[in-house]
Formats: structure tokens, sequence, C-alpha cells
């Protein structure tokens, strides 16, 4: 087992210096290569994270049992380095998102440099890992997101990567752009992670995640099958766009949580209020329109007309209640991890 | 009365706005024509185009401006990103969303998804629409018309504006979620007109993007009177998918040209230098592969391996490879 530093790409910007693209490879037998991607987008930090644990972890390894790694781990903790350098989610200079360029073009602009080059290197892996933290306005709890059109592949995958939720939503052609489509059209198989908030890390989530991470590896023959592993923990619940709830503000203001996150409700109860500074009354009071579980919740507290403050996967029997918070297609920044 | 509100909002700290627009010509049932501009904030020439466009159909409708008059309605919204227009942000500066990505919009969603429902809502019965775009901070285009995926009419009408070049360009899956698109599920002709770059106005580009809209009204028939201009002199261009040429860059630094948007170049001409920005010294002279028409050029000097230089509309189409089928992301 030996491990190396490289760059996918590097590109000459306008004033003496080159972007690199990085990556650290693990390599160990002739077994499966496997991938995990994180900071597509520049303030989501959770997946660095993630790959430093899953680094230290394979190096530990590399001291105690070498003969175990049967196959290739390749990390790419840094997919937007401008932007993770220069705190901007979106890719700096070029102002668009970095994961509505994908499949890319090798003689584009550096977003599109970037995305060809991931897909060119990535083409043969058996598994891609794209580990997103939300966004900083919401904070969700560890899940998988699955476009239904790979659903038959990828949630038996997913089932086992020791998250809270998998979410199995409908095809929008404009997340066609994203990296996880065009590798899963490809047919690289690709799980997007969605845990945490931007610009911050939860150490927990990391922990639970890497448990599920590895022990997908080692049912791939990444690891070999008598490593000792610590077992999942987590059965995960099963969202759609049907169980779906979104609760939208219906007023703008500061937007303060009366609950803690991921947290079962009741329909009724009362989640947060909408509060102005100018004075003490309450402008909106935020309710659970189901009982559910509640997912996602709103971090940051300004909220305009319309921003979302929590999702609730909805847990009673189907059919009781119409799906009336269920949303249309459209790429609303709540989705923004994706 | 031609203001109406298109929808009115709270904000968090400060006073409720409105986003407005201007209805002139009401007694003439659905509206025939709808134009857009300042869905991105920083695109100044669209708004004072159709602001000085809605006064002087206003004037029109009321009678004096001289011989003409108008028959049909109109709906102009001359800025949809207020927020972003007075603090000169292409985005929704809350959540830094572009509202050109959010069509066909919700009622019930985010608040840029509301204000493209609202925007599509008021817009959609017209049957020509026309949407204001400058390109970005750091490119200049030539006043051109754009089509994606055009019918056979807007084909046709998209030289009714009298603008010098008419462009088609490949659609794309970033387009699915624009006002072009969504337009484009409620039928009629819809058309995309770009001029000069964002953060700025440029007049003669306004000018020329003001002339275009009230010739097209009248080649349209919904304003009447005084012939339409029969200018001798108008050289309208068309251009399929496969004759745009894009010229990237090879070598960073600091890029300078003079040249104008407009001009026709012959192959092997200069279209500028690229520069050290520590020692001074010459890295590159750029220069074009190709003839045609230079559509657009880069103008913000900082030039990363890989940017868009310029862009040329070629009389023949060219190779596939070559043509310019992937920066439709910018729109």
């Amino acid at each position: 087992m030996h491990v190396h530093h490289d760059s996918i790409l590097t590109l000459e910007l306008p004033y003496r210096e080159r972007l690199a693209l990085r990556r650290t490879v693990f390599h160990g037998g002739g077994g499966p290569r496997v991938a995990v991607l994180a900071g597509v987008h520049g303030d989501e930090l959770e997946g660095l994270y993630v790959c430093h644990r899953l680094a230290a972890w394979l190096e530990d390894l590399a001291s105690t049992q070498p003969e175990a790694f049967l196959g290739q781990v390749e990390l790419f903790p840094a997919m937007n380095p401008l932007g993770l350098d220069t705190l901007q989610r979106l890719v700096p200079v070029y102002d668009t998102d970095l994961n509505r360029n994908f499949p890319g073009h090798a003689q584009g602009p550096l977003p599109q440099r970037i995305a060809e080059a991931a897909m060119r290197h990535l083409r043969d892996a058996a598994l891609v890992i794209d580990i997103h933290a939300s966004n900083i306005f919401l904070r969700e709890i560890p899940q998988v997101r699955i476009n239904q059109t790979f659903a038959d592949t990828l949630v038996p995958l997913a089932r086992r990567m020791n998250v809270d939720l998998i979410w199995v939503h409908g095809a929008v052609t404009v997340l066609e752009a994203t990296i996880a489509h065009s590798l899963n059209s490809r047919g690289v198989p690709c799980l997007v992670v969605e845990m945490g908030v931007g610009m911050r890390i939860t150490p927990a989530f990391t922990e639970q995640l890497v448990i599920g991470i590895l022990n997908l590896w080692r049912d791939l023959g990444v690891l070999a099958g008598d490593l000792e592993i610590p077992a999942p923990s987590c059965m995960p619940l099963l969202a759609d766009d049907q169980n779906v709830h979104y609760l939208n503000a219906e007023t703008s203001g500061l937007f303060i949580p009366m609950v803690e996150h991921w947290i079962s409700v009741h329909t009724g109860d009362l989640l947060g209020r909408i509060v102005s500074p100018y004075g003490g009354s309450i402008l909106s009071e935020v309710r659970s329109p189901v009982d559910g579980i509640l997912f996602t919740l709103r971090e940051y507290p300004l909220v305009y007309e319309g921003s979302l403050m929590a999702r609730i996967m909805a847990t009673d029997a189907p059919g009781e209640e119409p799906h009336r918070f269920a949303r249309p297609l459209g790429e609303g920044q709540d989705e923004g991890g994706r | 009365m031609t203001q109406r509100i298109l929808l009115h909002m709270t904000a968090p700290l400060r006073e409720d706005f409105d986003i407005s627009y201007h209805d002139i010509g009401e007694e003439f049932g659905s509206p025939r024509i709808a134009l857009v501009a300042g869905l991105h904030g920083n695109e100044l020439n669209g708004v004072f185009v159709l602001s000085r466009l809605a006064a002087f159909l206003q004037e029109v409708a009321e009678g004096q401006q001289a011989g003409l008059q108008l028959r049909q309605r109109a709906i102009i919204i001359p800025a949809v990103n207020i927020l972003g227009l007075n603090t000169l942000n292409r985005h929704w500066p809350f959540d830094n969303t572009d509202i050109n990505r959010m069509f066909p919009g919700y009622d019930a969603g985010e608040t840029t998804q509301r204000i493209a429902h609202a925007v599509l809502e008021v817009t959609r019965l017209a049957h020509y629409r026309v949407d204001l775009h400058s390109a970005s901070l750091d490119f200049e285009e030539l006043p051109q018309v754009r089509l994606y995926d055009p019918t056979e009419d807007e084909h046709a009408k998209a030289r009714l504006f009298g603008l010098p070049a008419v462009i088609e360009r490949p659609t794309n899956t970033i387009f699915t979620v624009t006002i072009g698109h969504a337009w484009k599920t409620y039928g009629g002709a819809n058309f995309v007109l770009r001029a000069g770059y964002a953060g700025n106005l440029q007049l003669p580009h306004c000018e020329q993007l003001f002339h275009a809209l009230v010739v097209f009204l009248q080649r349209t028939g919904i304003v009447h009177g005084k012939p339409a201009s029969e200018d001798s002199e108008e050289d309208v261009h068309y251009f399929g998918v496969e004759q745009t040429a894009r010229i990237v860059a090879e070598t960073a630094g600091l890029f300078i040209s003079h040249l104008e948007v407009g001009r026709w170049l012959q192959a092997g001409d200069l279209i500028g230098h690229v520069f050290d920005g520590f020692d001074g010294q010459l890295r590159a002279e750029v220069k074009t592969p190709v003839s045609g028409l230079l559509s657009g050029i880069r103008r913000q000097p900082l030039l990363f391996e890989g940017d868009l230089i310029a862009r040329i509309q070629t009389r023949q189409a060219i190779a596939a490879e070559a043509h310019d089928d992937l920066d439709g992301w910018r729109q």
C-alpha cells in the first residue's frame, strides 16, 4: 500500500499563479477503484473533514493491516479550490455553480475544465461519493439524495451508507448538469450525500458517515471481507416527492426555531416563529402540517417571503394527507447542495 | 394608469417593496407584446432602454407622438431583480440565486421562484415576448437577437428588429430553467436580445436597441402610423448554430484590445495582446483563425487560461470542435 498526491488539472491564473485540482490516491491491490469528492461548493466544508478522517483511517490501516486494502481510494477534497480558498460557494470570477457545469469541456473556461477533468478521471470508478453540506441557510441530517432515474442501482448502495434518510427525487432536466447525474448516466455509480450545514463541520455526522463509507467499501471489495469495521447503526427512512413537505416563510423577518433539528413532530406542533426586531409582536407562527420527521431546519435566521424554514417527511399512512407542500420542479437554493 | 404591481414583497428589515411594470393600451385586450429586462440586476442596458420605451409608448398612447398610434397592448417590466439592481448584483443578493434559473417558478416556493412565477403570469398571454440582457461584466456583445431552437415564425420575425446579427444557439440543460424556455411552452414568438456588457450603460448600444424595439413594434403593427423605417443600409445577418467560432485564451495574463464589436475580420487579423502583469512583457498576440463578424469581445483584462476572448460569426458552417457549443450557461 502506498499513497501519492498529484493534480488532475492545472490552469494558469492571470497573475503569476497556477491553480491545481489536487487529489490523494491510496493504492492497495488490484481491487475496485472508488472516489470521494467534496468542496464542489466553496461554502460546504463537511466533506473536507470526511476526507481527512478517511485518509487518517487508511494511513492507520497501512501501518497495521496493509494486506486488507485490496483496491484503490482517491480523495478529491477540494473540487472548487478557488471557491474554498476565497470563501465563495460559486466558482469565483465566473460566478457559476460548478455543479451545473458537468460533463464539462476540455477547451472551456475554468468551471468547464474542472468538470471535464473530473469526468475523465472518474469514468472507470466502481463508486463515487459526492459529499455536500447543504448551504449556509439549512441544516440537514445525514442523507443520500437520488434521482429516481437511477434509484434501482443506487438505493441498495445508499442503504448501506449509515445515513438517516434516503431521498429519491424526481428527474429535473437542469440537474442533468450535476456531476452525479453525469456520472450515473455514463454508468459510474455516484451517491450524493447531504449533511450538516454550510461553513460548519458537524463531527458526529462525519463519524457516522465514515462508518457507512467503510462498510460499503468492504462490501464492494475495496477492503478485505474479514476486516473489522464498526457496524452501521442507522436504518434510513425513505423519502420521496410525495411525502416531503416544505415550509416556506409567509412573511419576511427573523426566523426563531422553537424545536431541535431531527425530531418527530405532530400536526399543529409549533416549530418556530417569525418576528421583527422593530417590535415585540410575532409576525407568523410556523406549525407542522403533518405528523412526521423534521429533517431540514433553517439555520440562518433572516428570511424573505418564501424562504424555506423546514422540511418534514410525513410518516402517516399514504393517502391521508394531500402533498400540498410538495414542490414542482425548479432549482431553489434549498436544493443548493446538489 | 399604466403602472401596475407585479409583486408586493416584505423585507426582513427594510420597507416593503414592489416589483412594478407598465401596462400600456389596456383597452386592447390581451397583451400583444411583453418586454422584460433586469432579470439580472447588473445588466443596465435593458433596464434603461425599456424605461425609455415605456415613456415613448405612453406618449404614443396619449397621442403625443405625431402620426403614431398604439394599436395593441404592451407589457413592459424594466427590472425584475430590483434588489440586485439597487446593489449592482447579477443575482438575487440575499441567497445569491439567479432569477433566470428559477423558471417556470412556483407561487408557494422560494422567493425567487415566486418572482419567476409572477413574471411568467403577467407575460405568458402575450404573443411576442422579448427578454433583454447584457452579456457579463467581462464581455461585450454586439446588439443581437438570440434564438434557441426557433420556430419558423421566430426565425422569420427575428429579422424585424433590424439588428445586425440574428444568432441561433444550441439549447442546453441550463436553458430549461430560463424565462426563454418557459415562454416557449406557451407558444407565441420569443426572443432574447443581448447588447453590450453588464455593470454599466453603453449608450450607442442602448440607442440601437431602442431603435430596434420601435421598428419591431411598427413592423408587427403594434404601433401604427409613419411607415416603419425602411433603412436601405439595414444589413441583417443570420447565423446558425454552426456559425459561431470562439477564441479561447491559451495564455493567462492581462488582455488588452481596442477592437469594437460589429467589425468584419479576416482570418489572421489581430484581436488583442496578452501582457504579463508582473514584468510587462508581451506574452501572446491573439489572432483570429477565421473570417467573420466580431459579435463579442472580452472587456475584462484579467485573463485565465481557457477564458473566452472573442466570438466570431462565420459566413459558413465550421467544424463541430471549433464552434461554440459550451458557453450557453452564461446567458
